[in-house]
């Protein structure tokens, strides 16, 4: 008996879910058995695991993992692998920080206008910032052949130390208490919306006003993820552009085949991505993050590298992202939840997202080959 | 201080930088000469500094350090290098997964260890050990060398590297090359790796997972042609970089996040100088690297 592999003559139904929910079950599975060799109880931690998918913490991560998971797809469509996303995070905030603490700082004095333009131009200029960082690895990969993959994870670390630099310096802020850190957004242009609830000492009751409570705070961040996914939709279905990353990334021969240029393609795919991933940076930075503090490499809870995972998980099909980015933020709120030294969840986190990606990217081929048995 | 005992220190200095750089790309390049595209290779770089650290202060002994950390990641780099080439699958993806999950194997294997002792300085290899490290690495580099250029074995390596199904259809058994090329490669990485921890940093913090070293080795490797001769020379000057970026930031009052920045511009410039020149043809990665080996009908 053996087994040999070979091509599917037509697509499995069910593959595609099944690949998902078994890489989901590995890294679960994985995490959980770490755990308890180092004396975790197993029930609690898979109890933990469950509790994560409930909590009201996962709308805000889900929300902006949405938008930078359809900022991934922009690109992975085309097989050009942006894994800058986490750069692109943080340097897009960059001018956000310069336009709204310094170039116009909000006071007593201001008009209510400014408010609204303040913050429609910090989502533009945020754009055009992740846009150029994307652009720069999309021009080494198609101007000059360099591989994507290891320039946008190595420009990661260059915005890090670039936003590093410039808290330590032009941004550091007056009102910090001795802390290194930029000053904090002024409230009149922050993203949220705060409003209080009684708690009725029904837990059930309490849990889903906690959560009606969150989309609340986090309404803005609804309606850019809601922007963010038709975008991407239109740019796929309705665009040029979008068709020629499509075919990018299933036939890049038949593309230059037809004398479309690829190299502006992929430029254009890597751009298009950097910008998805500033416009949620600036939805990240007004509506929650509000300050930078060094050293920013230490600080970041890794939505960047979180995105990849849930590009990834959606089989780039754009609506499953949603779907994904709520898996990836509860198994990340897992993550939180089962500290093992108090290092915040950050092993738990890391183990997870391998895991899953791991099992995900071996049995991905399943989608398109079969194993069969022979004698 | 007189020239000689200056030039006598900085090598004393540089050795442990120059090996765990040098060896960690030796390593990568061994691997993907057979046609592994590795990206894992950061992940790798911080587990097996954090299992060198481990195995150091349970054993009390650094060699067993770094012996363990070399074992460990050598039976990463059969588990890689067999899905890669029994499977049709992406090379890219496998990698990066590995390079997350190494992260956080490291951090749990290497967190207990920092509780128990605190520092690990006293598990790490004193100064005395930097030649005879710096010479290892060397011999190994040599070894590494000799075995592609000369031998039978050197010459599937390249051949799976450069077109697994010709080699295959010339006898060579791809599979079993690949398996001896991943294991080697990655037991030469793991033991380049321990040297960060237990012969340069003599320290191990969690939040080292950030900083990108295994990044640095790639781009080593990628700039040296993945030659095991030509990356002696360009691990030195990369090691030196990173080695004397803050000495030199605090002697010119540069920020340390400058001097940070540094070695990733540098990483940055020395791809791009490589590939938008002629170089590019001289340090030209394998034809088939990263590429998907598949035959219409295989056995597994």
């Amino acid at each position: 008996m053996r087994f040999i592999v070979v091509r599917r003559t037509k697509p499995h139904q069910y593959i595609k879910p099944l690949i998902i929910v078994l890489s989901l079950l590995t890294g679960m599975i994985l995490v959980a058995i770490l755990l308890v060799l180092i004396g975790a109880h197993p029930v609690t931690t898979l109890v933990t695991i469950a509790y994560s998918f409930i909590t009201p913490q996962v709308v805000k991560d889900m929300l902006l993992l949405t938008m930078l998971g359809c900022a991934l797809l922009i690109s992975f469509k085309g097989a050009v692998w942006n894994v800058g996303a986490e750069g692109q995070l943080y340097v897009a905030i960059i001018p956000i920080v310069w336009i709204t603490l310094y170039a116009v700082p909000w006071s007593a004095s201001s008009p209510p206008h400014q408010q609204v333009l303040v913050i429609l131009a910090s989502i533009t200029v945020a754009a055009l910032f992740g846009a150029a960082w994307g652009a720069i690895a999309g021009a080494l990969r198609a101007y000059v052949g360099i591989d994507e993959v290891p320039v946008t994870l190595i420009m990661n670390y260059v915005a890090y130390y670039l936003v590093n630099l410039l808290i330590l310096g032009p941004f550091r802020g007056r009102y910090v208490y001795g802390y290194i850190r930029t000053d904090d957004l002024p409230d009149a242009y922050k993203l949220s919306i705060n409003i209080v609830m009684q708690r009725t000492g029904n837990a059930f009751l309490d849990g889903f006003l906690e959560f009606i409570r969150a989309i609340v705070y986090y309404a803005y961040w609804v309606l850019a993820a809601i922007l963010v996914a038709l975008l991407t939709w239109v740019v796929f279905n309705y665009t040029s552009i979008g068709l020629r990353i499509k075919i990018l990334g299933s036939n890049p021969e038949f593309l230059k085949a037809v004398g479309v240029d690829a190299r502006k393609t992929i430029l254009t795919a890597l751009a298009l991505s950097g910008s998805l991933v500033g416009i949620a940076s600036a939805i990240y930075y007004l509506g929650d993050l509000t300050r930078l503090t060094y050293p920013i490499q230490s600080q970041t809870a890794s939505y960047g590298y979180l995105a990849i995972l849930v590009a990834w998980l959606s089989m780039l099909e754009l609506p499953l992202i949603p779907l994904s980015a709520y898996v990836v933020s509860s198994l990340r709120n897992a993550g939180r939840n089962m500290q093992i030294f108090g290092l915040g969840g950050l092993e738990s986190t890391l183990i997870l997202l391998g895991s899953i990606l791991l099992t995900y990217s071996t049995l991905r081929f399943l989608t398109e080959y079969e194993v069969r048995v022979v004698k | 201080m007189s020239l000689e005992q200056y030039v006598a220190n900085s090598i004393i200095e540089l050795a442990p930088v120059f090996a765990t750089f040098y060896l960690v790309a030796l390593g990568h390049s061994l691997f993907e000469k057979a046609g592994l595209l590795d990206l894992a290779i950061d992940g790798v770089f911080f587990m097996g500094s954090s299992i060198a650290v481990r195995a150091a202060v349970a054993s009390g002994s650094p060699i067993v350090g770094t012996v363990v950390a070399a074992i460990v990641t050598m039976l990463l780099g059969v588990a890689l290098a067999f899905l890669m080439t029994y499977l049709p699958i992406s090379h890219g993806a496998i990698g990066l997964s590995m390079m997350f999950l190494g992260y956080g194997i490291g951090i749990i294997v290497g967190y207990p260890a920092r509780l128990e002792v605190g520092s690990i300085a006293m598990y790490a290899y004193s100064e005395g050990w930097a030649i005879a490290i710096m010479a290892i690495s060397i011999a190994i580099g040599a070894t590494v060398h000799i075995i592609l250029k000369y031998t039978k074995l050197g010459a599937a390596i390249r051949a799976c590297g450069e077109n697994p199904h010709a080699a295959s259809s010339l006898g060579v058994n791809v599979l079993l090359t690949r398996l001896i090329a991943g294991a080697v490669g990655f037991a030469i990485m793991g033991a380049g790796s321990s040297f960060f921890t237990l012969a340069w940093q003599k320290f191990w913090d969690p939040k080292s997972y950030t900083l990108g070293y295994g990044w640095l080795a790639f781009t080593v490797a990628l700039t040296s042609g993945r030659h095991p001769i030509v990356l002696m020379p360009i691990s030195l000057v990369f090691g030196g970089l990173i080695f004397y970026r803050v000495r030199i930031g605090v002697m010119y009052g540069v920020e340390k996040d400058v001097a940070n920045l540094v070695p990733f511009i540098a990483a940055l410039a020395a791809m791009l100088i490589c590939y938008a020149t002629k170089l590019k043809k001289v340090l030209a990665p394998p034809a088939s690297l990263g590429k998907v080996y598949y035959k219409e009908e295989r056995t597994v």
